[in-house]
């Protein structure tokens, strides 16, 4: 027995666009019986050349924008569709979840659901019967055993679906985004029973747009960009090039650089506007609007005169999308020293060496003020960014929203027990 | 340990018939599914599947019984009939129902692996339940004439496995079709409602044979359920074996279920594609 598990060599995938194979009777005699060139279809490789191997007991993670070929990837991994050209060899049982709750009937009941949808992932009825309480245990729907599952509420329907998924025993499992459904404590049970299912010397092909989980599961990763393999290797790495081809598309986008004269006249005391525009900048220096959390971030306001303005201060917000203030800096925590010569155009930056956010989005303010004089310019949700979740207590477990909206280092420590005699 | 190899260029000679027994599971909880849904809040559950063939017997012992005088023999019209009608229902609906199968699934077609094949195959189970309260009724007809079963019954068997396999033929070759023709979703009702009156349901086929031409009832055993309902009559009633002819349909029968097979396995692999 060899120690690769899969082996995938030159996967190419063609789709073609404007596919009258799906069409009628009338469109395919017509097609038949006509040569003038009608078939206006067009190829997109959604796949190309690829090729990679995956070790035994390997966790290995595919990342990848929308759209650069990552589901349908995964979908020729679980033979749902087949390859144009190459071959791909699996060594094991094999059992993919592009989705949980495949099949799931609303008329059956919950306990006729979970032999269908376990017989359906590849389960024999003796397995399923095996694991049942098991399954229900997990699921936490026991009372609803024998409601039809069209009476169940949609997290009800989730959980007992991804009890069942969690519980199949393949040597190689393959996941789509399949995390992405269910409220948060759920969705840590999921990542929790993963890390149990890695942990095992499982074989794991995982895809997902979460960072923080594919950082959790994998040791490798592969980066796809337009069904191509860009890099493939140790997982900081392919996360860290992913992140920078991010930044690369959104310097085009403009997402990360806000141009902030356009805007619409504001309730300043001076009648003009004086923030011109604002630039987010990671680590890395490059401009972007998604930030994982303990990175840096670097804020660039550019401001037409500020510094005519004597002791004005400059605010910044940040709040969440219901514009709950998460947090807000001043400069009258520390006076800018501005310069004397009042060149009409100027750029003060704020840098925040550990963004301190959990997962998720926020809004940024700016706000101008002079004592005295009050408000000289406001630029309400300037930006919105996006924060990644990570692991940053370097635990294996993800910190997200659902520890709150921000986090603080902390130590945890012993300092006496007791032993009970 | 299992060896999965996906390749490209297999060959598609080879129907993998093990790893559909593999599956065997998937096909009895499907099959259990479509038989769970259908009598699911119907208040009077299998009392439908009496009423159903109950009517369309009245209705032909009125039309062709009493009004058309049709000659049926020593055998009750309402009998002979009964018999006629246990199979055609079975093969229609097992045809229609794994024809529009594989569009119908397509959301799990779309997100899980497993032979396709198994999705048409396991409509053939759900229409079995509805046959066996159809025998019911033909043994209760039976049991009111007083007419008791021919010795040929031994050979009833046969001709039901024909008829599974008859349907299947129809069904799969359809359900492949389908995929890329959606037309067959408006062409196979009016194949059902149509084919009852050409195929030997309300009448014996003995009726036609020395009214039309031989080419035409060449024509008309192409059908493959044809040949299978006189053996149906033939192993419960007694009545005339099935003629010469009807060897025709068994081999229309053959035919289109190891041809429905090899087709179904060529377009399985892009299925998922084109649904």
């Amino acid at each position: 027995m060899s120690d690769v598990a899969i082996s995938v060599e030159n996967i190419s995938k063609r789709y073609l666009i404007g596919d009258t194979s799906s069409g009628s009777i009338r469109e395919a005699l017509a097609g038949f019986f006509s040569n003038r060139g009608s078939q206006k279809t067009e190829e997109f490789w959604a796949l190309k050349d690829i090729s990679f191997e995956v070790k035994r007991g390997e966790a290995i993670g595919i990342i990848g924008k929308n759209g650069a070929g990552k589901s349908t990837l995964l979908k020729v991994l679980s033979r749902i569709t087949e390859p144009t050209t190459g071959r791909i060899a699996i060594d094991g049982r094999v059992s993919s979840l592009l989705e949980v709750g495949t099949g799931f009937h609303p008329e059956l009941t919950g306990r006729e659901n979970v032999f269908l949808n376990g017989t359906i992932l590849g389960m024999s009825r003796t397995e399923v019967k095996a694991k049942f309480d098991e399954i229900v245990d997990f699921s936490g729907v026991e009372k609803f055993l024998d409601t039809p599952v069209k009476r169940y509420s949609s997290g009800m329907k989730v959980r007992l679906a991804f009890a069942v998924a969690a519980h199949l025993e393949p040597e190689i499992l393959i996941i789509d985004e399949v995390l992405a459904v269910g409220d948060a404590e759920f969705q840590k049970k999921c990542l929790g029973k993963m890390e149990d299912v890695t942990g095992e010397g499982r074989t794991v092909l995982f895809v997902s747009h979460n960072m923080a989980a594919v950082k959790a599961l994998c040791s490798r990763a592969i980066l796809i960009k337009q069904g191509q393999v860009v890099t493939a290797g140790e997982i900081e790495s392919v996360i860290a090039s992913y992140l920078r081809s991010d930044n690369s598309k959104a310097a085009h986008t403009t997402s990360g650089l806000y141009d902030l004269r356009k805007r619409e006249k504001t309730d300043s005391k001076v009648g003009h506007l004086i923030v011109e525009e604002l630039r987010l900048l990671n680590s890395e220096g490059k401009i972007t609007d998604t930030f994982l959390m303990g990175e840096q971030l670097k804020l660039i306001i550019s401001m037409a005169g500020f510094s005519s303005f004597k002791g004005a201060n400059v605010g910044v917000i940040f709040k969440t999308l219901s514009d709950q203030w998460i947090t807000s800096f001043t400069t009258k925590m520390k006076p800018l020293i501005t310069d004397e010569t009042r060149d009409f155009h100027e750029d003060i930056t704020l840098t925040i060496p550990r963004l301190p956010f959990t997962a998720g989005e926020a809004f940024i303010d700016i706000s101008i003020s002079q004592p005295g004089v009050g408000r000289l310019d406001h630029v309400e949700r300037a930006a919105r960014i996006r924060i990644e979740g990570n692991d940053v207590y370097e635990s294996g477990t993800l910190v997200d929203r659902y520890f709150g909206l921000v986090y603080i280092d902390g130590e945890w420590g012993v300092e006496r027990t007791y032993s009970v005699q | 340990m299992p060896k999965t190899i996906i390749d490209a260029n297999k060959s598609i000679l080879s129907l993998d018939l093990k790893e559909l027994f593999q599956y065997k599971d998937l096909f009895y909880t499907l099959s259990y599914r479509d038989f769970r849904v259908r009598y699911a809040q119907t208040f009077l559950g299998f009392f439908w599947a009496f009423i159903q063939p109950f009517m369309t017997l009245v209705v032909f012992a009125l039309v062709f019984s009493r009004g058309l005088q049709l000659d049926t023999g020593d055998v009750p019209y309402v009998l002979f009939a009964s018999c006629g009608l246990a199979a055609w229902t079975y093969f229609s609906t097992v045809m229609s129902q794994a024809g529009i199968s594989i569009v119908g699934a397509q959301e799990m077609v779309q997100k899980v692996y497993f032979p396709r094949l198994v999705i048409p195959l396991s409509k053939a189970m759900v229409g079995l339940i509805d046959f066996g309260i159809a025998l019911l009724v033909i043994l209760g007809v039976m049991i009111f004439y007083r007419f008791p079963p021919s010795p040929n019954i031994i050979f009833f068997p046969i001709f039901v496995g024909l008829a599974i396999v008859a349907s299947l033929g129809v069904g799969v070759w359809l359900s492949a079709l389908t995929i890329r023709f959606r037309d067959l979703h408006n062409i196979v009702p009016f194949l059902v409602r149509f084919g009852m009156f050409l195929t030997p349901v309300a009448y014996p086929s003995s009726l036609l044979l020395d009214r039309i031409p031989e080419w035409a009832l060449i024509v008309y055993y192409l059908n493959p359920i044809a040949g299978i309902i006189d053996g149906f009559r033939w192993s419960i009633l007694g009545t005339a074996p099935p003629n010469t002819m009807a060897y025709i349909s068994f081999g229309v029968v053959i035919l289109l279920f190891i041809s429905s097979l090899f087709y179904f396995k060529k377009v399985e692999r892009t299925i998922a594609d084109i649904v």
